[in-house]
């Protein structure tokens, strides 16, 4: 349903090939690509599609690597987890209640420094058992020291796939990556992809190489012994060190990526018409391709609306954000996801945003929008509703200290 | 006594020969697990340590779960191992040997490591093996293309976290979640869980299986030699007598284990590609050239059962003789054939 | 308006209940007192381990501030008492939960008591005690170091005799009355009580000058910031190399954990017959603690360093006094028994026989049930 990212004929000059093909196949090319050397898979829709195409792609002899289905979604982060920590690329991925599963594998992974890249198939969480896309599964481990990021196409999914392991198994970084793609819109939604060929990801990725942290009998090391207070906040500092340090990587790769595969993008959000935008819209996925016609369809009408898409969420694109919202008049949030009980009872990154344009000066009014749970519709006529109530709020006519359900039945 | 490998498949090595070492002179000096880990007196786990690194030698990767042998081994800075020593979590001995064995397995394939014989062991306490654990164990038991130990190192309790009961925890024993009270005198109740021919049982390709005890040192270290000999994922299962859950003198740690087995208790044999074989003292108690003890010389040595009456010690002695005169395999498989 | 705090040193798990009687016995008293108090141990040292030094607090004060003014710190680090539960802790501690030897006085006040259940001249003990630089007292209460384990407890009155010997060198923090009224209620045992008193009065402190004592500086380590800390949890292994020792040459000797030594955990060592022994490799293989060196003559020699005086190995050698454990405060060093033996084999016999046969009984703890009515019942005879 999304249409591709489109690429001129100019930009392809590299080589690869040009698929229909979903989110999660993007992903499995990115794997193939990135030579991957083990990956987990354990079932849960949506995001095991990537593993039926990972599986499909090593049965014909396409693409080398482990491929262990195991027994739990703990199991499969700690698989890989340890296999990382031998030398070995890895890939693995969940969603909903099954990354939950894998919480405490993912608390040690963030923890060890291991740059594992997973995908999240973005699902609600049981109970009830909804298939379709929530963030609250993916936002769960965003303050562990997992890098986590948002695509909206295929295309996305796919470079973001690539990049993620760039910035991942950086020494100056090894954290662990997650790519979100959202269930069933990006997870199961097709669309045309230039997938790159192996010369190009080749001459982007280097090897992972994990140096003297690698566990070998060469290098006899013990990994993660017990630690007691005296020792926890200078670990604990060091992974805060390591996610500062991110924000210049992922920048670094951005601009190489660029360079080798003819695709420019900003690297922490897309802004989207918000040149002289008095009212902006913030969201992540998916959700961008309502947002974007209906932002066309206001400025038609002459009303200065724009969009920013945020593909990061850790790091935290703070200066983005201040920067390219600290000239509008009212900004509206719109979360796919819910922090209950949380201040205004707001989503998450409405009160991410909230603390980022904090020290701004001629702060925006921000309004908090929760939409799109478990997979519904968010539709152009939503967002048009939405901007409405913020355009209201820019005018004192509305209060901004409460959050607005959209789309649901009272 | 060269460790010979022989054979090469999947251009990954898959077995290869540790020679049985004939008795504790022929032992090497080499130690793999050296002084100077935190573990209580006596802790026959941390031998276990000692000697399975022995057995293994250099070229090895070591996985611990969380437990004593984490916690009391490895405070940060400071560490007993010279072989590659890497944590994971109580759960995940099972997840960390199949995800080091593949990792290396790819690796080497892939011509990004020099191949090369790695044995991978990942140790266990019974929490986190017979009870937390147990299907990721199971999972990586399955896996014949990754040779991988798992040795569970039992001393019957969560020993690390204060002692409390396990699935592994013996009938009646004193724990701090089944502390003899006023109104109940046995509040554990289950019997312990058999864990060992559970798993040989239901992962028919697993080609070796064993149960050993560190009193019987050499005999233990040739099984772990075995087990990283026959290739394919393999499951060993210690009885650690400790001190400090157990509640005796930390000199009769090596006594005591003596004790389990010379009681029928604890039951030593190896199932090895589909063949069973009885050793040591249980070998003669099954030919009939040994008596079982009673166990009350083994329960009555230990704190965690002073609170124990005759009916007790009566009922643990008709337990444990019913495994040795109505299980199919006496002290091995609990079922009888229907007559 | 004052506040007391008091610290138990003790032998982790062995000594668990012990300590925990002593420090709950010192609230509830101050309780009587009018005073308010708390008890609490040292959460870097569980889970404790047996034998490993662990340690508890109790801090009373007259008033809820005060109290609250001593308690925001980790750990009282100006007591008016320290207990130690075993006198070889005189030596030193070195809990698991931190890094390096810590001398028994060293979280003790200036001018504060130092109370140390041993059957050793006060003396004696304060060669083995790290100078304080400090004056301080000793007070000692005439008795072996009671052990047992987590479930049956031996009470031999060491708690009682402990609170009332308490209540002797501070009286400010609580009083022989009070004590012998909260070991009334708790135990309802006349002779407990009269334990205390009779401790109690025939306690006496000793003065110890700022100079006094074993003039060792401890081992301790620098721990590094986060700059310096290797990331992603990474410690480097020990060398599977061995040790070049002169004189050792032939022989082996593993390297150790220098971080970690665990000599202070031991209240016993074993001591050598090395004329007697078969070379069976049993004490070196059965060590949990890897302790033993071979000489170059293929004997084993425990590294005392590296021994945490389990016992194992006395167990299960097969010569009859081939090895044999000694109360750790017959001995002022670590040195090895192989090279005394090798430079001098009769003086060593001499040494050796006179350690051996100098041996008040000691035991780790629990070795049938019974054991402890046994005992207590002929230490009161």
């Amino acid at each position: 349903m999304n249409p591709p990212k489109t690429a001129t004929a100019e930009q392809i000059v590299i080589g690869g090939s040009e698929e229909l093909i979903s989110g999660s196949e993007a992903i499995a090319h990115a794997c193939r690509l990135a030579d991957v050397d083990v990956i987990t898979a354990y079932p849960i829709r949506p995001y095991d599609t990537v593993m039926q195409y990972v599986s499909q792609m090593i049965s014909d002899g396409d693409f080398d690597c482990e491929f262990i289905v195991a027994e739990s979604e703990h199991s499969q982060f700690e698989i890989v987890k340890h296999a990382s920590a031998v030398g070995a690329r890895v890939f693995v991925g969940s969603s909903g209640v099954g990354w939950f599963y894998a919480f405490e594998a993912m608390a040690v992974t963030a923890g060890l420094r291991m740059p594992m890249v997973a995908m999240v198939g973005n699902r609600a969480l049981d109970d009830p058992g909804a298939f379709g896309v929530e963030h609250n599964d993916a936002l769960a481990v965003r303050d562990l020291g997992w890098m986590l990021v948002w695509v909206e196409t295929p295309q996305e999914a796919l470079d973001t796939a690539l990049i993620a392991y760039r910035v991942a198994e950086d020494k100056r970084i090894f954290l662990p990556c997650a790519v979100s793609c959202d269930g069933a819109f990006l997870t199961h939604s097709q669309a045309i992809v230039n997938v790159p060929d192996q010369a190009t990801v080749d001459s982007f990725l280097p090897r992972y190489d994990r140096g003297d942290k690698l566990l070998h009998p060469d290098n006899p090391i013990t990994i993660a012994p017990q630690a007691n207070e005296d020792w926890v906040m200078e670990i604990r500092r060091q992974s805060d060190a390591a996610m500062r340090r991110a924000r210049g990587v992922i920048t670094e790769a951005y601009e190489d990526f660029g360079d080798k595969f003819g695709r420019e993008q900003e690297p922490f959000i897309e802004r989207y018409m918000m040149e002289d935008a008095e009212i902006a819209l913030v969201g992540m996925g998916t959700l961008a391709l309502p947002v974007k016609v209906a932002v066309r369809k206001m400025r038609a009408e002459g009303r200065k609306v724009g969009f920013v898409r945020v593909r990061w969420f850790r790091p935290f694109p703070t200066e983005e954000l201040q920067d390219a919202l600290s000239d509008v008049e009212a900004v509206g949030v719109i979360d796919r996801d819910y922090g209950f009980g949380s201040s205004f009872h707001s989503g998450v990154l409405a009160n991410e945003l909230r603390a980022a344009l904090y020290p701004v000066e001629n702060q925006p009014k921000i309004v908090s929008f929760i939409a799109g749970l478990g997979g519904r519709e968010v539709n152009t006529d939503n967002v048009i509703v939405i901007a409405g109530m913020v355009a209201d709020a820019a005018s004192g006519g509305m209060n901004d200290q409460d959050t607005y359900w959209i789309g649901v039945r009272e | 006594m060269s460790d010979v490998i022989t054979e090469t498949l999947d251009d990954y090595i898959k077995t290869q020969v540790l020679e049985a070492w004939k008795g504790p002179k022929t032992v090497p000096e080499q130690e793999y697990f050296t002084s100077g880990h935190r573990t209580c007196q006596g802790c026959e786990s941390a031998l276990v340590m000692k000697l399975m690194a022995k057995a293994a030698g250099p070229r090895t990767i070591i996985l611990g779960s969380t437990g004593c042998m984490y916690v009391a081994n490895t405070t940060y800075l400071s560490t007993p191992w010279s072989v590659p020593w890497m944590h994971t979590q109580l759960g995940s001995s099972g997840s960390a040997a199949t995800g080091t064995a593949a990792g290396l397995r790819a690796l080497m394939r892939k011509g990004k490591m020099e191949k090369e014989r790695i044995n991978v062991i990942a140790f266990c306490g019974d929490g986190g093996g017979a009870d937390m654990g147990l299907s990721a164990i199971s999972a990586a038991l399955q896996h014949t293309e990754y040779n991988l130990l798992i040795l569970m190192y039992d001393n019957e309790s969560y020993a690390n976290t204060d002692i409390q009961v396990s699935g592994s925890s013996p009938y009646g024993a004193n724990s701090t979640f089944s502390p003899p009270g006023k109104e109940r005198r046995i509040m554990h109740r289950r019997w312990k869980k058999n864990t060992a021919p559970m798993l040989a049982a239901g992962h028919p390709e697993c080609k070796y299986v064993a149960t050993v005890c560190m009193s019987y040192a050499v005999e233990a270290m040739n099984a772990v030699r075995k087990a990283l000999s026959i290739g394919g994922p393999t499951f060993i299962h210690s009885l650690d007598p400790c001190p400090k859950g157990w509640d005796y003198d930390p000199m009769f740690s090596h006594e005591l284990g003596e004790l389990a087995v010379e009681t029928g208790i604890w039951p030593l044999y190896e199932i090895e590609e589909g063949k069973i074989k009885m050793y040591g003292k249980s070998k003669r108690i099954v030919n009939g050239q040994m008596k079982r003890k009673p166990v009350q010389d083994y329960l009555l040595r230990q704190g965690r059962f002073a609170h124990f009456i005759d009916e007790d010690i009566e009922y643990f002695q008709a337990k444990t003789d019913e495994m040795w005169e109505k299980w199919l395999i006496p002290g091995v498989l609990p079922f009888s054939a229907e007559a | 308006m004052s506040t007391g705090s008091v610290e138990v040193v003790y032998r982790g798990i062995f000594q668990k209940t012990l300590a925990k009687n002593i420090c709950r016995g010192v609230v509830f008293a101050a309780k009587k007192e009018g005073k308010i108090g708390t008890a609490f141990g040292r959460y870097s040292d569980s889970p404790e381990r047996n034998g490993i030094p662990a340690k508890q607090f109790a801090v009373v004060s007259d008033t809820h501030d005060e109290l609250q003014e001593h308690l925001a710190r980790y750990e009282p680090d100006n007591n008016d008492v320290t207990i130690a539960c075993d006198d070889a802790l005189c030596k030193g501690v070195e809990s698991w939960a931190w890094y390096g030897l810590q001398p028994i006085n060293k979280l003790l006040k200036k001018g504060g008591t130092l109370l140390v259940t041993s059957f050793q001249s006060p003396n004696k003990l304060i060669n083995f005690i790290h100078r304080k630089g400090e004056p301080y007292n000793l007070a000692l209460v005439r008795a072996a170091a009671s052990f047992s384990g987590l479930w049956v407890y031996k009470d031999d009155h060491t708690d009682a005799r402990l609170l009332g010997a308490l209540a002797k060198v501070a009286p400010h923090i609580v009083g022989i009355d009070a004590i012998c009224e909260v070991i009334k209620e708790q135990w309802k045992d006349d002779l407990k009580v009269a334990s205390a008193r009779k401790t109690y009065e025939a306690t006496e402190t000793i003065p110890v000058s700022a100079d006094q004592g074993n003039e060792e500086v401890p081992f301790e380590f620098e721990k590094p910031g986060w700059k310096t800390m290797e990331e992603g949890l990474v410690i480097r292994g020990i060398s599977a190399e061995q040790q070049k020792v002169e004189g050792w040459e032939g022989g082996y000797v593993p390297t150790r954990n220098p971080t970690f030594k665990k000599f202070s955990t031991r209240t016993m060592r074993p001591v050598i017959n090395f004329d007697t022994c078969i070379k069976c490799t049993l004490c070196w293989l059965q060590c949990p603690d890897s302790c033993f060196d071979i000489t170059p003559d293929g004997l084993y020699d425990a590294n005392m360093e590296a021994c945490c005086g389990c016992g194992v190995c006395e167990a299960v050698c097969p010569v009859e006094d081939c090895v044999t454990m000694v109360n750790e405060e017959a001995f002022d060093d670590n040195a090895s028994q192989w090279e005394m033996w090798v430079k001098d084999k009769k003086g060593y016999e001499t040494w050796m026989t006179e350690k051996i046969s100098d041996k008040p009984p000691r035991s780790h703890g629990f070795h049938h049930v019974g054991q402890y009515a046994e005992e207590t019942a002929d230490e009161s005879t």
